[in-house]
C-alpha cells in the first residue's frame, strides 16, 4: 500500500509542479519588467549560445532609449514556418514575429498582425522615412502594411553564374549571353571536355528564366506577363514563351547538360565543390564576392533580367506585430529603433563590439572566433542594411550600389497585388499537388514537353486552375481598381 | 444514483489504478480532440486567443474536405494509401510472426539475440536517411544498380521516374524497417506460452510443424488479431516519409507514391491552412473509425475473446 | 541464464543428454540458421553504409555520390563532431534522461491501466478499454495539444514537454492488457485473495512478475519511442541545452529541406548552407545517435527470448 502512495504523491508531485511553474512564470514574466515591458520577438535562424548575452546588452540600450527590453527566441530555418503556424494559430501572446513571402500575406489576411498604417505614423516616422517607399507600397495589403520590411535590395535579379576558371580555359565571351538558350556552344565545349563538371547546376527547385511574374508563388503555374498584355492572368504552360524555354531545356537534358536526376535532386550545389560550369542565382550587388569568398575560385556573373521589383522581392523579409500582443506600441517603437538606429541594428547583427567582433583601422567590422561559434545570425532577416557597419573585405561603396540597384528596379506591374485565396482554397491545393507532380520534371527538361505540357494542363484544368485564374484575375481587376483611384 | 456510487466504492481499486493514465488521456487527448471542430471553420485568428478564434471563425460545412475528393488524385491517393497498407499489414503480420517463431527455434540463444538485434537497425534510421541509401543504389548515373546493369552491357534504369518498380521497392523497404520491431511483441507472447503444452503435444508425437500449428499460433492468435484490428484503424494513414522522401517526391512516380498524407502535404504546405489540415486528419480517423468497430464486430461474431472490446 | 535454470525439474536431465526438444532438428536449424543471419545482414548493411559514409571525406560524397568502398577515407566528420561535442554530450544527456525518467513513468501508468482494463472484476472495464482506444484513432489537434502543454502547463522548454505526451499511448495499454489476460490466471489470483492479499499486493507482487515478457516489451517500445522522439522537441523546445540528439539530427535534415525549398533566397541560403553539417558529419550523427540505443536491446531482450518465464511459477 505504501508503494501505491507513492506513487500517487509522485503523481500529484507532477501535476503540481507543472502548476506551479505556470505561476512562477506567469508572476515573473509581470515581476521581471517592474514597468518595463518585455517584447517577446521570434526570429528565423538556428539558435546561438550567446543570444540572450546579446539581449541583454540590448535591451540595456533600448531600455535607456524607448523603455522596452527584448526577448529574442531563435528558431531553427526548417522548423521555423511549422513553429510560427502553430503559435500563431495557438493565439499565443508574443510582439513581433520575423515572417517572409506568401506566410505574410495569409497570415495579415487571417488576421494574425496587427495593421501598422497608425502605429508607422504615431511611433514609426523614421523607419517609414528610411523604406524605400516601393517596399512599403508592395508589402501593404489592401492599403495596409502589416510589418516592417527590411530595407535592402528590393529586385529581384536573375543572374548567370559562371564558374570562371572554366570561362578562363576555353575563353567563352559570357558577356554576349542573353538568354539561356545561347548557353548552347559553351555548354557543348564543357560536356564535351570536362566530365567531371556538370555543364548547368539543377536540382527540383530549377527555374529557367521566364519572363512571367509568379503572382502566386514559384510553384503556381498563374502569371502576368512581363512582356505584352500583362493585366491578364494566364496559365504559364499555355504560353508559347515558357514552351520555347521548355524545349531549350529538354535539348539540354537530352545532350547531359542537366543532371540526369535533377528533377529529384535535392543537391544543393554548394559552391566550394568546383562540379559545375554555370548555373542561375539572385542577385544583390557584390554578391559575386560572397560567392567567390564561398567557391574559393572565381566566378563571373552576367544578368539575365533588370532587377524586378515584385511581390517575391518586396515581401523577402519583414518583421510583424502580432495581433496578440500587449504592446504593439512598444513593439513598433522597438522596429523603429532597430531599422534607424546604427547602434542597436549593428549589435543585433554582429554582437558585442569586443566580444563578437572589432573594427579595423577603416571602422570596418573584423569578426572574432566568438561571432562565428556563438553569434551568428541572418542579417537579411533582422532588418535595415544601410545602417550596417562593413565587413573588412566589403567596398565601400556597397551600400551605394545597393541604393542604385533599387532605382534601377523595374516595377513589376503586380507590385502590391495580394491575392486572398479564401475563395479557392479547394482548388489550389489541388493545383499545388498537379504543380508538384509535373513542374520539376518540365522545368528540368527531364520528360519532353510536346507530351507532358498538354497533360499537365489537362491536370490542371480538372484540378480547377481556371478557377483559380478567373480568381486572381477578379482580384487583380478590383485591385487595379483602388490602386486607380 | 446511490447504487452508482457504491458501484464506484467497489470499483475504487480498479478506479485508481486507471486514474493517472485517465488524466493524461482528458488532459493530451481529448481536450484537444476538441480543436477538430475548425476542420468544419474556415480558421481566423482572433487577437483573443484560440478559443475566441475558433468562436469568430465562419463556419463552412464541408468545405475543407472538399479537396481530398475534388479531382482523379483523390481516386490515385485512396487506392494506394489502401492497398499498400494492406499489404504492409498482411506481410508485416505474417513475417513478423514467423521471424520471431523461426528466432525462438533456433538452438544458438546467443546467435538469435545477436540477429534480433540486427533486425531492430533499421528501426532508428529515420526514413530521410534510408533515402539517402537507397538513392546510393538507384542513383541514376551514381548507383550501384546502374553500374551493374551497365558492368553487364544493359542500359541503365531511371529509377526515380519508372513507376513499375515502386510497388515493390515502398514493399521491401516498409518490410525491412517495420518487422524486426513488430517480431519483438509476438517474441515475448512465445516466452509466455507454458511449456508444458509444446512437451504434452511431443508426448503425442507431435511434428516441430503440428507443434507450431497446434500450440504457437493459436497461443498468438489474440495478439495478432488484436494487432490486425489496431492495423485496420490506421489504413488510411500513410507513413509519410516512406512515401515522400524515400522516392525523393518524384513528380513521375506519384500514381504509385502518392498517398493521403503525401497529398495533405503538397496541398497545403503553401496556406499551411490547419482548418484543411485537421479536416485531412478527420477525415482519415473516421475511416478508421468505421473500419476498426466494422472488423471488431465481425471478429466478436466469429469468437467472442478475440474481440477488442 | 536464469530462464534456462527454470524448467520443471523433471526435464531437466534429459535435456543435458539429447538437444533441447524446443529446438528444430538440427539440419533445420543450419538452414535457418543461415536463412536468418542473411535477413539480419541485410538489416545491419544500411547502418555499416552509414558507418562508411561517416569516414568518407565530402569531396568525394558530393563528387561520386554515395560509395561502398570510398573514393578517399577521411575523419573529418568525427573532427566535426568533437568540435561541437558540448552541445552533443549536453543532447545526448537530455536524450538519456527524457528516455529513462519517461520510460518508468511511462511503464507504470501503462502498467497499472492495463491491469485494470484487463480484470474481469473491474465493473467499468469495457468503458475505459475504448476510452483509451478512441484516442488512438482520433488525433489530437496540433494546436490545442500546444496550447495545453503551452498555456495550461506552461512545460514549454521543460523536459516534461518531452516526456508527458509520450507517456500513455493506447496502443501499448492494448498490447500490455493481451499480455494480462494471457499470462495470469485468474486461479492463482484467486488462491492470493482467499489469502487475505489486497488487490494491489496482488498487482505488484503475483500479476508484474508474470507479465514480465510484456512489461518488458511495452517497456522497450517506450525507451525506442523516447530515444526516437523529435517531434515535441520540436514544438516545445527553443532551448539548445534541452535538445535531444534526435531532435538535433532531425533539424539539420529541416534546415536542409527549408534550403531546398527555398532558393531563391540567393545569397542566404549559401550562408545557410555553411552552417549545416555536411553528409559525412550528419551520419556520423546518426552513428552516435543510434549505436547506444541498439545496445540497450539486449538488455530487454533477456526478458523474452529464451522464454519459459511463466512455467517457474506454475503452481
Amino acid at each position: 500500500m505504501k508503494k501505491v502512495f507513492g506513487l500517487f504523491i509522485l503523481f500529484a508531485i507532477l501535476l503540481l509542479a507543472a502548476c506551479s511553474d505556470d505561476n512562477a512564470s506567469g508572476e515573473s514574466d509581470g515581476k521581471d519588467s517592474d514597468d518595463v515591458v518585455e517584447l517577446q520577438w521570434y526570429m528565423i535562424g538556428t539558435p546561438q549560445p550567446d543570444t540572450d548575452k546579446v539581449m541583454e546588452e540590448l535591451s540595456d540600450y533600448t531600455e535607456e532609449e524607448i523603455g522596452v527590453r527584448v526577448n529574442m527566441t531563435q528558431i531553427d530555418w526548417g522548423d521555423y514556418e511549422e513553429r510560427m503556424r502553430i503559435i500563431t494559430s495557438s493565439g499565443e501572446n508574443y510582439d513581433i514575429a520575423f515572417v517572409s513571402g506568401g506566410t505574410y500575406t495569409l497570415n495579415a489576411q487571417r488576421g494574425a498582425y496587427v495593421g501598422l498604417n497608425d502605429l508607422l505614423d504615431s511611433h514609426g516616422k523614421d523607419v517609414k522615412e528610411a523604406l524605400h517607399p516601393d517596399l512599403i507600397e508592395g508589402a501593404s495589403i489592401e492599403g495596409e502594411l502589416y510589418g516592417i520590411p527590411a530595407n535592402k535590395e528590393i529586385g529581384n535579379q536573375s543572374v548567370l553564374v559562371f564558374n570562371d576558371n572554366l570561362v578562363e580555359k576555353y575563353g567563352f565571351d559570357t558577356e554576349s549571353i542573353e538568354t539561356f538558350a545561347d548557353l548552347e556552344p559553351m555548354l557543348e565545349e564543357i560536356k564535351n571536355n570536362e566530365p567531371s563538371f556538370s555543364p548547368i547546376s539543377a536540382a527540383s527547385m530549377f527555374r529557367p528564366v521566364m519572363p512571367f511574374d509568379y503572382v502566386l508563388g514559384w510553384n503556381m503555374p498563374v502569371v502576368f506577363p512581363f512582356n505584352g498584355d500583362t493585366e491578364t492572368a494566364v496559365n504559364l504552360l499555355e504560353t508559347d514563351e515558357a514552351m520555347e524555354t521548355f524545349k531549350v531545356m529538354r535539348d539540354f537534358y537530352q545532350k547531359g547538360y542537366v543532371p540526369s536526376d535533377a528533377a529529384s535532386s535535392t543537391d544543393p550545389w554548394p559552391y566550394n565543390v568546383e562540379n559545375w560550369f554555370v548555373r542561375i542565382e539572385g542577385y544583390n550587388p557584390y554578391a559575386e564576392l560572397l560567392w567567390e569568398r564561398d567557391a574559393g575560385y572565381p566566378v563571373k556573373v552576367q544578368p539575365l533580367t533588370d532587377p524586378i521589383i515584385n511581390n517575391e522581392a518586396v515581401t523577402g523579409s519583414l518583421m510583424a506585430i502580432s495581433a496578440t500582443s500587449k504592446h504593439p506600441e512598444e513593439a513598433m517603437e522597438f522596429l523603429n529603433l532597430l531599422n534607424t538606429d546604427p547602434f542597436a541594428r549593428n549589435l543585433v547583427n554582429y554582437g558585442i563590439e569586443g566580444e563578437h567582433y572589432e573594427k579595423n583601422e577603416d571602422g570596418k567590422i573584423v569578426n572574432l572566433p566568438a561571432r562565428g561559434e556563438r553569434y551568428s545570425v541572418p542579417q537579411y532577416a533582422l532588418g535595415n542594411h544601410f545602417i550596417l557597419d562593413l565587413f573588412e573585405n566589403d567596398p565601400d561603396d556597397k551600400w551605394e550600389a545597393f541604393q542604385e540597384f533599387n532605382d534601377s528596379g523595374v516595377r513589376s506591374p503586380s507590385l502590391g497585388f495580394h491575392f486572398d485565396p479564401s475563395p479557392v482554397r479547394t482548388e489550389i491545393a489541388n493545383v499545388s499537388n498537379v504543380a508538384s507532380e509535373f513542374m520539376p520534371p518540365i522545368f528540368t527538361g527531364s520528360v519532353d514537353p510536346e507530351e507532358h505540357v498538354p497533360m499537365a494542363i489537362e491536370r490542371y484544368n480538372e484540378a480547377g486552375l481556371q478557377t483559380v485564374i478567373d480568381e486572381v484575375q477578379k482580384q487583380y481587376d478590383e485591385w487595379k481598381e483602388t490602386v486607380g483611384e | 444514483m446511490k447504487k452508482f456510487f457504491r458501484n464506484l466504492w467497489e470499483n475504487r481499486t480498479w478506479l485508481l489504478m486507471v486514474l493517472p493514465g485517465t488524466l493524461w488521456f482528458i488532459l493530451l487527448a481529448y481536450i484537444p480532440m476538441a480543436g477538430n471542430v475548425i476542420a468544419f471553420k474556415e480558421y481566423t485568428i482572433h487577437p483573443e486567443g484560440f478559443i475566441a478564434s475558433i468562436i469568430h471563425s465562419d463556419w463552412v460545412g464541408f468545405d475543407n474536405f472538399k479537396f481530398l475528393f475534388s479531382t482523379s488524385d483523390a481516386w490515385v491517393i485512396t487506392r494506394n494509401t489502401i492497398l499498400y497498407n494492406l499489404v504492409f499489414i498482411l506481410l508485416g503480420l505474417a513475417l513478423a510472426v514467423a521471424l520471431a517463431i523461426l528466432l525462438s527455434q533456433l538452438a544458438n540463444k546467443r546467435l538469435a539475440k545477436v540477429y534480433q538485434t540486427g533486425m531492430l537497425f533499421p528501426h532508428f534510421l529515420s526514413w530521410v536517411v534510408v533515402s539517402y541509401f537507397v538513392f546510393s543504389f538507384l542513383s541514376m548515373d551514381k548507383g550501384l544498380f546502374n553500374n551493374i546493369l551497365e558492368s553487364l552491357g544493359m542500359s541503365g534504369i531511371s529509377w526515380y521516374h519508372e513507376p513499375e518498380y515502386w510497388p515493390y521497392i515502398l514493399t521491401s523497404m516498409n518490410v525491412w524497417k517495420t518487422v524486426g520491431f513488430s517480431s519483438i511483441i509476438y517474441l515475448a507472447a512465445i516466452a509466455g506460452i507454458n511449456r508444458d503444452y509444446y512437451e504434452a503435444a511431443m508426448i503425442d508425437g507431435a511434428s516441430k510443424w503440428q507443434q507450431i500449428k497446434h500450440v504457437t499460433l493459436p497461443a498468438l492468435m489474440p495478439l495478432m488479431v488484436i494487432l490486425t484490428i489496431l492495423d485496420i484503424g490506421k489504413i488510411f494513414r500513410a507513413d509519410f516519409g516512406l512515401f515522400y522522401q524515400v522516392p525523393r517526391d518524384s513528380g513521375t512516380l506519384y500514381s504509385v507514391t502518392n498517398v493521403i498524407d503525401t497529398y495533405v502535404y503538397r496541398g497545403l504546405m503553401q496556406m499551411g491552412d490547419i482548418s484543411m489540415t485537421t479536416a485531412a486528419g478527420l477525415y482519415q480517423s473516421m475511416v478508421g473509425l468505421i473500419l476498426v468497430l466494422l472488423t471488431n464486430y465481425i471478429v466478436k461474431r466469429i469468437d467472442k475473446d478475440y474481440a477488442l472490446f | 541464464m536464469k530462464a534456462e535454470e527454470k524448467p520443471a525439474n523433471l526435464s531437466k536431465k534429459r535435456r543435458k543428454k539429447v538437444r533441447n526438444p524446443h529446438h528444430f532438428s538440427p539440419k533445420t536449424n543450419i538452414i535457418m540458421t543461415v536463412l536468418l543471419g542473411l535477413s539480419a545482414f541485410l538489416c545491419i548493411f544500411p547502418f555499416l553504409y552509414v558507418i562508411i559514409i561517416s569516414v568518407s571525406s565530402e569531396e568525394s560524397l558530393i563528387r561520386y555520390g554515395y560509395k561502398l568502398i570510398p573514393e578517399e577515407w577521411s575523419l573529418d566528420a568525427y573532427s566535426y563532431l568533437w568540435n561541437m561535442r558540448g552541445q552533443l554530450f549536453q543532447s545526448f544527456g537530455i536524450s538519456l534522461l527524457v528516455t529513462i525518467l519517461g520510460t518508468v513513468i511511462s511503464v507504470l501508468m501503462i502498467t497499472m491501466y492495463a491491469y485494470a482494463i484487463s480484470r474481469p472484476q473491474f465493473r467499468y472495464r469495457g468503458f475505459f478499454t475504448f476510452f483509451a482506444f478512441f484516442t488512438m484513432l482520433f488525433n489530437a489537434g496540433l494546436v490545442p495539444l500546444y496550447i495545453v502543454m503551452n498555456q495550461f502547463l506552461d512545460l514549454r522548454n521543460t523536459i516534461w514537454a518531452l516526456i508527458l505526451p509520450l507517456a500513455m499511448n493506447a496502443f501499448y495499454i492494448i498490447i500490455m492488457r493481451t499480455f494480462f489476460v494471457r499470462s495470469i490466471p485468474e486461479a492463482i489470483l484467486e488462491s492470493a485473495r482467499i489469502d487475505g492479499a489486497s488487490e494491489w499486493r496482488i498487482f505488484f507482487k503475483i500479476s508484474v512478475p508474470l507479465a514480465v515478457p510484456g512489461i518488458a516489451t511495452i517497456a522497450l517500445f517506450s525507451t525506442l519511442g523516447y530515444w526516437n522522439d523529435w517531434f515535441h522537441a520540436l514544438l516545445f523546445i527553443d532551448d539548445p541545452n534541452l535538445v535531444p540528439l534526435q531532435a538535433l539530427l532531425m533539424r539539420i535534415e529541416n534546415n536542409l529541406e527549408f534550403i531546398r525549398q527555398n532558393t531563391e533566397l540567393g545569397g542566404a541560403v549559401q550562408e545557410i548552407y555553411a552552417t549545416v553539417p555536411q553528409d559525412a558529419a550528419k551520419m556520423a550523427m546518426v552513428v552516435i545517435a543510434t549505436l547506444p540505443i541498439a545496445l540497450t536491446y539486449p538488455f530487454f531482450q533477456k526478458y523474452f527470448i529464451s522464454g519459459l518465464t511463466i512455467g517457474g511459477v506454475k503452481e
